[in-house]
């Protein structure tokens, strides 16, 4: 039961929450470009409302019920997520583990290989223009829509790109010598099962494990919210949107809520595990700090799109691959400085 | 013979896309990531200019030519002017030749500076794309107070300039203060790009363009100077002669070539428009002394913002037009594309794509296809034959 | 004003979509967004470049024929309720390309007022016209939104 209201009022704090941070971020990008830019409930909120008025249509897909479906999924796998971070779950079997993160964040990325595989936009090959008869290059060659093309390099980031992620969010777990997150939260902050508020003794972020652990976590964070230095499988200039594009009205309200919620989750989990501050709705003090902390991460990474150009797989890959050395690094220091 | 590669798939994007603005569409042979061959339809903004002046007062025609394109407003008037002018035989005052040259630098700084804006949201990068946005406002601005009009400035006409585009000494002050603050800024950003890690990784070493193949698919203007073609018809003209400025050409032939180019062009730019404002000759500035008349066909050539630019037609005994013909850079550019961007990543080749400043309202006209029966078919009969899709 | 009429006019996602034309409008209409002394966002205008996420279509430049299906196609792909808007004269009335023709009388390429192919809700006039209108004349189309049920 307590399990059943927690869940339900923590869906109802982060989802609205979720939803001011793309105003932020535009704002702050905004600024940066020396203009005034949107209010900051624009960009989320207002936006996802609007889009929850509009009239349905028939996404263009393969098979278009499993690709509407695949939006609600997301959202569930998200808010999973946040929940398995919950105190509330934290004894519910063994999700509340590094391997319920890591198997959720899994399925989250593989969606965008499924809705890329689905889409099926005019924008691209069924635009009605006359081209095929002309040049005469490549009669008979298999035409990609954009959205597939997006498909094969989610599967390359997949493969590649979230691997840093994985590593720094081994690394609090290492310190700690559990798999658990409870763990994880006594060793930095002994007072959270006791006292109704402590600020956490020694947070793993300021040991040097965990901060080198941060820096790969932040960057793995851009790279699985595929924003722009490494937002090769949504480039504007190529496959515009990816996967996405056919998403309408209500499933748009729906991959906006699902994006921004990750926004979110991602950077909630973060002060969760390296300031021992867990979002718990029982516990207000600890939820206010958790969610006013995890506005740090959006801010930083909106700073960071703002001066970054995209990459191709050219610079991904040894940028992955180094980062992904720096986290290793920073787990052995871990496993052999404690 | 070129070996035929062996391709996996074909993407093709546009007319509708966030990189290519205008109607155009990339088909993009490609195996992987990696483009093998690239074609590239350009007819869609076709709307029949040459055949709509045929018959027209040369006078009106001007507002004809004007609206080629809007980017290079300017050179389309001017050079449509200078046909007539030098078919007539009309001499043009000195000044009105300073004033045209004027406009002409404003509005080709503006025009470089769209292609930053353009390039750097190619690449991804908003911030570097709206401040030359925001950079390019003061000749926009200029252009206003010169012509009347952002981005028709109409300032030539035959046989001179119109009267409302002389400068004035408070103009002349405005447009000095103005250049020299812009110089500053610009300069920083200049910097900033050059210094920025990121962005040069995308630039250097895509998109190779050799010199030769630069003179062999005649890449004039700023694409063919960027790979070490030292071929600028403003040191042709007459109208430059009084003017001491200097011709940039690189040696790379690599987009970061093609966007340095550009950047230290305007430097040029701006040196050509201080001299004006100090050397300005008075006088008239229109000379209405000229019947239309018959003349027989005339060809001008001219260094348009993004190469060479020809215009020619012929008047009838009345001073209508007969048989307008316009060869604008664009073409003969993007086929040298066609062929920088074989080889890259994809997202890559529509930044070399992008690179070379494709403006293609202007490059639109009969598109003829040779088959095997030697048979010649217009876009139309095509499409009558196959259908759209 | 219901809750839905706030969120409409709270958010408004514009698209382009250039048809031909001279590029002035064009040129002009990016600038109304990407230049940071007119910067549409600040009146809640984002722009889009997805037609299934668009509520306003800023249609420019005169209809050349190849233009004609795609631009019916995208029309229909936005999700009611939507607006468009005809930046230019050329869009208005096919401005010099369909006016003013010389021997040929008829120009069969264009298509000219966008007012034959889809419906048109504002016009914004002039060759070309200022950014100023053209984010006025984007920013008119909202109570048409408004009143949508
Ligand atoms: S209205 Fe004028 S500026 Fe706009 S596209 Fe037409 S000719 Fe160009």
């Amino acid at each position: 039961m307590e399990l059943l209201i927690t869940s339900l009022i923590a869906a109802i704090i982060s989802i609205p929450y979720s939803l001011i941070i793309p105003g932020i971020e535009r704002k702050i990008q905004a600024r940066i470009q020396q203009r005034i830019g949107p209010p900051i409930l624009t960009p989320g909120f207002w936006a996802v409302l609007k889009f929850y008025y509009k009239k349905d249509v028939e996404p263009i897909a393969f098979l278009s019920r499993f690709y509407k479906s695949l939006i609600w999924l997301g959202i569930f796998i998200v808010l999973f997520l946040l929940f398995f971070s919950m105190p509330s779950w934290w004894n519910i079997l063994g999700w509340a583990s590094i391997l319920g993160l890591v198997g959720l964040l899994k399925l989250e990325e593989s969606l965008y290989v499924f809705m890329g595989a689905q889409s099926q936009s005019f924008l691209s090959t069924t635009m009605p223009v006359p081209d095929l008869a002309k040049g005469a290059k490549g009669i008979g060659i298999h035409r990609e829509f954009l959205e597939q093309h997006s498909a094969e390099r989610a599967i390359k980031m997949m493969a590649v790109g979230s691997l840093p992620l994985y590593i720094a969010l081994l690394v609090p777990f290492a310190i700690a010598k559990s798999a658990m997150i409870s763990e994880v939260v006594r060793v930095q902050n002994p007072g959270f099962f006791s006292l109704a508020f402590s600020l956490p003794s020694n947070p793993i972020l300021f040991t040097v494990p965990g901060f080198l652990a941060t820096i790969v976590y932040f960057i793995g964070y851009v790279i699985l919210l595929n924003e722009k230095p490494f937002s090769i499988l949504k480039a504007k200039i190529d496959v515009i949107e990816g996967g996405v594009l056919e998403y309408a009205a209500k499933l748009r309200a729906g991959y906006y809520i699902m994006r921004n919620l990750l926004l979110f989750v991602l950077s909630s989990i973060f002060v969760t595990l390296f300031l021992g501050i867990p979002f718990d709705p029982l516990k207000p003090f600890y939820l206010i700090f958790n969610i006013i902390l995890s506005l740090i991460m959006p801010i930083a990474l909106s700073i960071l799109v703002a001066f970054s150009p995209i990459l191709t797989f050219r610079q991904i890959y040894p940028s992955a691959v180094g980062l992904s050395v720096l986290g290793a690094l920073a787990l052995i220091i871990s496993i052999l400085g404690v | 013979m070129m070996e035929r590669k062996v391709v996996e798939k074909e993407i093709s994007i546009g007319p509708v896309h966030p990189a290519l603005i205008e109607p155009y569409r990339i088909r993009l042979f490609v195996n992987d990531e990696i483009v093998e061959d690239c074609e590239i339809n350009i007819n869609m903004a076709y709307r029949g200019i040459e055949r709509l002046l045929e018959g027209l007062p040369v006078e009106k025609a001007l507002l004809i030519t004007e609206r080629v394109c809007g980017i290079c407003s300017n050179v389309h008037t001017w050079n449509s002017v200078r046909v007539v002018e030098a078919g007539l035989r009309i001499e043009v005052p000195d000044r009105a030749n300073y004033i045209r040259v004027l406009i002409n630098e404003i509005q080709r700084i503006a025009s470089h500076l769209i292609f930053f804006g353009h390039a750097f949201e190619v690449l991804g990068h908003e911030t570097f794309a709206m401040r030359s946005f925001l950079l390019r406002e003061v000749f926009m601005d200029l252009m206003a107070y010169i012509g009347g009009n952002r981005v028709m400035p109409a300032v030539p006409v035959i046989g001179g300039i119109r009267p409302r585009a002389d400068l004035t000494d408070s103009l002349k002050r405005v447009i000095s203060e103005r250049i020299n603050d812009f110089e500053k800024k610009y300069r920083e950003y200049v910097e900033r790009i050059l210094a920025d890690s990121m962005i040069m990784s995308r630039l250097t070493g895509v998109g190779l363009l050799s010199k030769e193949d630069a003179i062999k698919y005649h890449a004039t203007g700023p694409n063919g100077r960027a790979s070490g073609w030292n071929y600028d018809i403003r040191t042709l003209m007459h109208e430059y002669e009084p003017f001491d400025f200097e011709v940039i050409v690189l040696n790379e032939g690599d987009n970061k070539a093609r966007v340095v180019q550009r950047a230290l062009e305007v430097f040029e730019c701006l040196k050509i428009i201080r001299q004006i404002l100090k050397n300005l000759p008075e006088g008239p500035i229109v000379n209405r002394d000229w019947i239309p008349g018959k003349m027989n066909y005339t060809i001008s050539y001219f260094e348009a913002f993004r190469g060479e630019l020809m215009h020619s037609c012929a008047l009838d005994s009345q001073g209508l037009i007969r048989g307008y013909k316009i060869r604008t850079p664009t073409p003969t550019n993007l086929a040298a594309m066609e062929r920088a961007c074989v080889g890259d990543h994809i997202t890559d080749a529509i930044l070399t794509i992008a690179s070379c400043d494709p403006c293609l309202t202007c490059c639109t006209r009969v598109e003829v296809i040779n088959f095997d029966e030697s048979k010649t078919m217009t876009v139309m009969d095509i499409m009558k034959k196959y259908g759209r899709r | 004003m219901g809750l839905k009429a706030i969120a409409r006019k709270n958010a408004i996602h514009a698209m382009l979509v250039y048809t031909g034309g001279c590029n002035g409008c064009d040129i002009e209409v990016v600038n109304a967004i990407f230049s940071p002394r007119y910067d549409i966002e600040q009146y809640r205008v984002l722009i889009t470049w997805n037609p299934r996420e668009a509520d306003v279509l800023i249609v420019t430049g005169c209809v050349t024929w190849q233009m004609v299906e795609p631009l019916k196609k995208l029309y229909s792909l936005i999700p009611d309720p939507k607006g468009v808007v005809a930046v230019g004269a050329c869009a208005i009335n096919g401005n010099v390309y369909k006016n003013m023709v010389g021997d040929i009388g008829v120009n069969e390429e264009v298509f000219a007022p966008v007012d034959n192919i889809i419906p048109v809700d504002v016009k914004v006039p002039g060759c070309a016209p200022r950014p100023e209108d053209i984010i006025m004349g984007a920013v008119k189309a909202v109570p048409k939104l408004m009143e949508a049920p």
